[in-house]
């Protein structure tokens, strides 16, 4: 591999463009394939499967050729309502699982650069917030704020885009008054099923590092049953 | 914050070439059964024995840098390795999860 495609990878990457690195296994040739776009001669005539691996998501060798396809698609966003002390926990627990962290939070003294540094924090409140934040079904919402005046809009928010996972922070009892308030709002019972409260998965623990993993758990665990 | 598996070990394989220093590349392509790391996890090796990343967790590495290294010695281009379970040298190889990978590595020129 040419090291120009190491730095056209990266590149690439910064720029959150999706792609495949397809190489050569016989010469070690590599290029890049971006979907609509052709490829040189060497490796036109795999287009199609190339297309296929790459819409899967995959990484692999093309049946009955030397051709290998590595997949680049931009990772998962989640979006944290609500700069607690468990958010840092996530942050943390998300940079290593290639996962991108957007903060939402008007409280300036909870969302501050003091305690998030390196993290995009959005100092709105939720519904001026989500203009600027471009979401699609592979973005999760995770509110962690317990006032419904920031986590109640965010969750009709994500209810109403169809993001992939929806977590609430909260015990049962909240989440059923959260619950009665969305349905007064319109939302019918079964959409409300959607939403992951209380949070995560039962790992037993209390502290904010472990609700922060028992989140983070869930997250990684729907998003291979939602194969994403 | 976004970042991806290899952005470590493909922005350090730049500035080891930068260091004058031969790098290669290796590049789990195949797997078969259990395998500990799936297809497409990736390290890198100078020539001086250096490695970043993981194809196997551990099991296959040091074959891997050898053979990276004896790679760039003999100036060739890239070269599929099998691991094979059965193989007599599974154990000392120690891919000990019963799975066989094929390890695809070559240099970055």
């Amino acid at each position: 591999m040419k090291l120009e495609i190491i730095r056209e990878t990266l590149k690439n990457k910064s720029l959150k463009k999706e792609f495949a690195l397809i190489t050569n296994l016989i010469n070690g040739e590599s290029e890049i394939f971006f979907p609509g776009h052709n490829l040189s001669e060497m490796f036109s005539k795999y287009s199609g499967e190339i297309e296929k691996i790459f819409n899967l998501n995959k990484n692999g060798i093309i049946e009955n050729s030397e051709i290998f396809v590595q997949t680049y698609k931009n990772p998962i966003k989640v979006i944290i309502v609500g700069a607690v002390d468990i958010s840092i926990y996530l942050i943390d627990f998300a940079k290593n699982l290639n996962f991108e962290i957007i903060i939402v939070d008007p409280r300036g003294y909870f969302a501050s650069k003091e305690r998030f540094p390196d993290t995009k924090i959005v100092n709105k409140w939720p519904n001026e917030a989500f203009d600027e934040i471009e979401t699609n079904s592979k973005t999760a919402m995770v509110t962690l704020t317990h006032d419904p005046k920031i986590d109640d809009p965010s969750l009709q928010y994500a209810l109403k885009n169809k993001f992939f996972y929806i977590g609430a922070l909260g015990s049962k009892k909240t989440h059923e008054k959260r619950c009665s308030r969305l349905v007064e709002a319109g939302f019918k019972q079964a959409e409300l099923e959607k939403i992951n409260g209380p949070i995560g998965i039962k790992l037993g623990g209390k502290s904010p590092s472990e609700i922060a993993l028992s989140i983070i758990s869930q997250l990684v665990s729907e998003k291979y049953k939602n194969k994403i | 914050m976004s970042n991806f598996p290899e952005k470590k070990i493909f922005e350090e394989a730049d500035n080891w070439i930068k260091n004058n220093k031969k790098v290669s590349l290796a590049t789990v392509v195949q797997t078969w059964g259990s395998s500990p790391l799936g297809i497409g996890s990736r390290m890198i090796v100078s020539e001086d024995g250096n490695f970043l990343g993981s194809v196997s967790g551990g099991c296959v590495e040091a074959k891997v840098v050898e053979e990276c290294i004896s790679l760039m010695k003999n100036k060739k281009i890239c070269k599929k390795i099998d691991f094979n379970v059965s193989n007599e040298n599974a154990w000392e190889i120690g891919l000990a999860c019963g799975g066989d990978i094929s390890i695809y590595i070559e240099e970055i020129k």
